[in-house]
């Protein structure tokens, strides 16, 4: 079966007074209808990035996509023109943002901007979409959605406010959700709810979703899939289990080894990865993670690997093979 | 220093700076050598006249001549712009970073006080304190003569001068005020402060040393287009004629006594006209350059 | 909100209270004697002595304040020191209705120009259109309503014939038009930077991407999320630029010989002329703070946050 969302090469450079930056660099995953795929690497290794692309985002200038090839549902994303692309945003591909404080408009009511894309999308009636509005609302756990829906967004807090965004995203029932770092802004004790709630709705509505982290703590449990990305490139992508499991790239590894675990005696400390992520405007030659890596070999300085495989599903980036070395 | 590079990087505002340097400052320095006639120095057998070679920018309805003029204006444009904006700078700064960082009564007089001025209608206020200030100034200047023995100190327009500097200064001091207040007011927040608290510095050690170095960008902003505003201020009042009096040289009162002749000879105002025009564009575009150093996001 | 509306109204006696001590006080003891002004230099000492009483100029300044306070709390001003026998109130009435018109006029050039001068060149951000608005609004800013005067006087009057010279004939004569752009000039380049300003800050927030994230039309992106914030400040820029239009009518009034209260405002305090000057002062200074409470009505109207502090 083909997958509903199929990333080829992606690449994604924005021009900044210091050079052009490589933010996203050579990116490829499939995405199958109704799967969860999580995408996770540090700060700047172009997730979010990625998503914005997807969704035909990125702000131009200074950014531009420069290559490659997004099909969803038979169509080239990047081949579609701006009133094509409208249709589709919000409407099969929404997305859910990283602050909810600052991602919904102070000026307008809830029910407003909860409308104007069932209005849009769906056809619907004013009065249609406000009680479509109230019903989303529920549905994401706002209590007393009749009177909610004609506040403002200062009036709610924030892990209220994200679960509007969820609403919003939800309403006109996308086929995939990109959710972009949705509980990095959150309190703790809230985040937990808020991804619950995500997984809870993708997995009744069948929507197929894309949750970028850097946390790899948040993601245990919600995702079928993993990739990890690194320096604008995916470095290894495997079925969840297999990947805690079995890592198979240095990075993924020194990655899994400086979470923090409560389920294992602890460790003398946790692993520190040395360094800093490349230079994103002149990226080496070689492999991106090599100046980090411990088991970095002289290929690596000469030659980029692309995904190789390492079991079915289970792709890595690497020339060395870890796993033999290691004891 | 980030903020030079930045400012530095735009061709247009430094060639603003070098022209305020040398065109106004150093121009006004060195008025005296660098006029080629006396400024009132009248010459009834070349009376309005174009340029010329012996008069490069013509001469004026007394037969001044107009470029030596405009040099001695620029003299006191720099001093009127130096002096008023020092005088309202400073006045802002230690009101504005007492009444932020004190709080309480302090902060509720201070902000009543810039309120009121702020309610005042600033040019009615300053003509107002240009026109009643200045008499009883000469008043007591020429008590102070009699009383020492001196001679001429009324007379030779410095009055005219502070009562210029008053005015302006009474006028800029409460933006500076609200300024430095609410830089401080969010400087406060920040936590180095907190740390030089807790090891006990003092209150006025905290301002000086650890809060104001943090406001000085937008200070420095609010300078420049302060310096512009003197410019302009002082133009307006000798304009009205409650500023510099003839025969002392400004640019605004140079456009005043020529502006019967704006249909004959009209180079004798634009002339000036423009000059003014020029210096005030400077300062404005040099505070925009800053200004966009300041916040890059916005250029 | 009614309660904020009435403190800030509490606030108004106070601030013309202070407003009118400080004027009068600068007048008590500026220079000109009333009664000089009144009847001349060469009077005979005693007659002037006599009027001085009279007229109750000899009491102590304290008492004449209060007088002061207490005749204008009756909106009664007296008269006249330069225009003997008019009554300050009439005198003011008749030109505060030529100076609101022409303050009218200059407002909506400015704002009409404004806004839309704001959104090109924030729209067309870092392009040419964009430097050539900014740099226009720069110059606008730089050049003093007394020099804009005699160029637009020298241009279009002198050399092109277009227009009439000076003078006032009322809102819809064509000598309304040179003072109108003398004065609309400065704001409009305040209102244009700061709509631009405004715009480049709201395009930048996230909640403009969540609205194209949408698939929302770029129109009603535009129109219902970018605008309604970016013309709130803006907004408040105009509410206050009013008062700036207080003062462009001081030297566009003088300039033009139209009789509206900048020019009898200049005219008053020249000739020492000090009931009209504190009436004048009082007016300016009520309108500057109702303007501004004005404003501030109208934000809660326009930005929910406010509303229910």
């Amino acid at each position: 079966m083909a997958p509903l969302l199929s990333v080829r090469d992606l690449k994604t450079y924005f021009r900044t007074p210091d050079g052009v930056v490589h933010a996203v660099d050579g990116v490829s995953f499939d995405l199958a209808a109704g799967e969860r795929l999580g995408i996770v690497g540090e700060s700047g290794c172009g997730k979010s990035v990625t998503a914005l692309s997807l969704m035909r985002l990125i702000p131009q200038p200074p950014g531009r996509i420069v290559g490659g090839e997004v099909t969803f549902d038979g169509m080239d994303l990047l081949a579609l023109d701006e009133e094509e692309v409208r249709s589709v945003r919000g409407n099969k591909i929404a997305m859910i943002f990283q602050d909810p404080m600052t991602s919904l408009n102070p000026v307008l009511t809830i029910r407003r901007q909860l409308s104007e894309g069932l209005e849009l999308h769906k056809g619907m009636s004013r009065s249609q979409a406000r009680r479509h509005s109230i019903e989303l609302l529920r549905m994401v756990g706002i209590p007393s959605p009749e009177s909610r829906v004609d506040d403002y967004p200062h009036q709610f807090s924030g892990g209220m406010r994200q679960r509007v965004m969820i609403a919003m995203a939800l309403s006109c029932d996308p086929q995939v959700l990109l959710a972009d770092e949705p509980t990095t802004a959150l309190d703790v004790t809230i985040q937990a709810q808020i991804l619950d709630l995500v997984k809870r709705l993708c997995v009744e509505r069948r929507t197929a979703v894309i949750l970028i982290t850097h946390d790899l703590g948040v993601l245990a449990g919600m995702t079928d899939r993993l990739a990890v990305m690194y320096a604008g490139r995916i470095v290894e992508t495997a079925p969840t289990a297999e990947l805690y499991e079995n890592p198979k790239h240095p990075y993924t590894i020194a990655l899994m080894k400086s979470v923090p675990r409560l389920d294992e005696e602890r460790r003398e400390k946790l692993f520190v990865i040395d360094g800093l992520p490349p230079d994103l405007i002149d990226p080496p030659k070689g492999c991106r993670f090599a100046p980090r890596c411990f088991a970095v070999i002289d290929k690596c300085w000469e030659e980029m690997p692309e995904l190789m495989r390492v079991t079915e599903g289970h792709n890595a980036a690497c020339w060395v093979d870890v796993s033999k070395g290691r004891s | 220093m980030m903020l030079w590079r930045r400012f530095a990087s735009n061709r247009f505002a430094l060639v603003c700076m070098i022209v305020i340097v040398l065109g106004l400052y150093v121009t006004g320095i060195f008025a005296p050598l660098l006029s080629p006639y006396v400024p009132t120095a009248q010459n009834l057998d070349a009376v309005a006249q174009g340029p010329s070679i012996a008069h490069w920018l013509g001469t004026d309805e007394l037969g001044r001549d107009l470029l030596s003029r405009i040099i001695w204006g620029a003299r006191t444009a720099a001093i009127v712009s130096i002096v008023a904006v020092s005088l309202s700078t400073i006045i802002g700064v230690v009101l504005g970073a007492l009444s932020g960082y004190l709080g309480g009564w302090f902060d509720t007089l201070i902000m009543r006080v810039s309120d009121i001025l702020f309610a005042f209608p600033s040019l009615l206020f300053v003509i107002f304190i240009a026109a009643t200030v200045k008499p009883s100034a000469v008043r007591f200047v020429e008590q102070m003569e009699i009383a020492w023995g001196m001679r001429g100190l009324a007379r030779s327009g410095i009055i005219d001068y502070f009562v210029v500097f008053t005015a302006l200064s009474v006028i800029a001091w409460p933006g500076m005020a609200r300024l430095i207040r609410g830089q401080v007011l969010s400087v406060k927040r920040m936590e180095y402060v907190a740390a030089a608290e807790s090891i006990g510095a003092s209150t006025y050690r905290i301002i000086f040393r650890h809060v104001l170095p943090n406001c000085l960008s937008p200070v420095l902003v609010a300078v420049s287009m302060g310096l512009g505003g003197a410019v302009m201020s002082e133009s307006v009042l000798s304009y009205l004629g409650v500023g510099i009096q003839p025969p002392n040289a400004s640019w605004g009162a140079m456009i005043w006594e020529n502006s019967g002749e704006w249909r004959l000879h009209p180079h004798l105002i634009f002339i000036p006209g423009a000059v003014v025009a020029i210096v005030i564009f400077c300062f404005n575009f040099i505070g925009d350059g800053l200004n966009d150093a300041l916040n890059p996001r916005n250029r | 909100m009614l309660v904020f509306i009435i403190r800030r109204l509490l606030w108004l006696p106070l601030v013309l209270l202070v407003v009118s001590f400080i004027t009068y006080g600068l007048g008590f003891y500026g220079p000109g004697d009333p009664v000089e002004i009144l009847l001349g230099q060469r009077t005979n000492p005693e007659v002037v002595e006599r009027i001085r009483h009279e007229k109750g100029l000899d009491r102590p300044f304290i008492v004449q304040y209060g007088d002061f306070v207490w005749n204008a709390l009756q909106g009664e001003f007296g008269e006249s020191y330069k225009y003997r026998g008019q009554a300050v109130n009439e005198l003011i009435a008749e030109k505060v209705w030529v100076s609101s018109q022409l303050g009218f006029v200059a407002l909506v050039i400015a704002v009409v120009l404004g806004i839309p001068l704001g959104l090109l060149a924030a729209f067309k951000h870092g392009t040419w259109a964009d430097t050539a608005v900014v740099g226009a609004t720069l110059i606008f800013i730089s050049v003093p309503s007394f020099i804009v005067a005699p160029i637009l006087l020298w241009t279009l009057v002198s050399s092109l014939h277009l227009l009439p010279s000076a003078g006032w004939n009322g809102i819809f004569d064509l000598r309304l038009v040179m003072p109108a752009l003398v004065m609309g000039i400065p704001p409009v380049a305040v209102i244009t930077r700061q709509t631009r300003a405004a715009v480049l800050e709201v395009v930048a927030q996230d909640y403009v991407r969540t609205a194209r994230s949408k698939g929302l039309y770029e129109r009603v992106v535009v129109l219902r999320h970018i605008l309604r914030n970016a013309l709130i400040p803006v907004f408040t820029l105009i509410g206050l630029s009013m008062g700036g239009l207080v003062e462009g009518a001081f030297i566009t009034e003088t300039i033009f010989g139209i009789p509206g209260i900048g020019r009898l405002g200049f005219e008053s305090i020249t000739s020492r002329d000090y009931p009209v000057i504190m009436a004048l002062t009082l007016l300016v200074a009520t309108t500057y703070v109702l303007a501004s409470l004005a404003v501030d009505i109208g934000y809660t109207f326009l930005d929910p946050r406010v509303r229910t502090d």
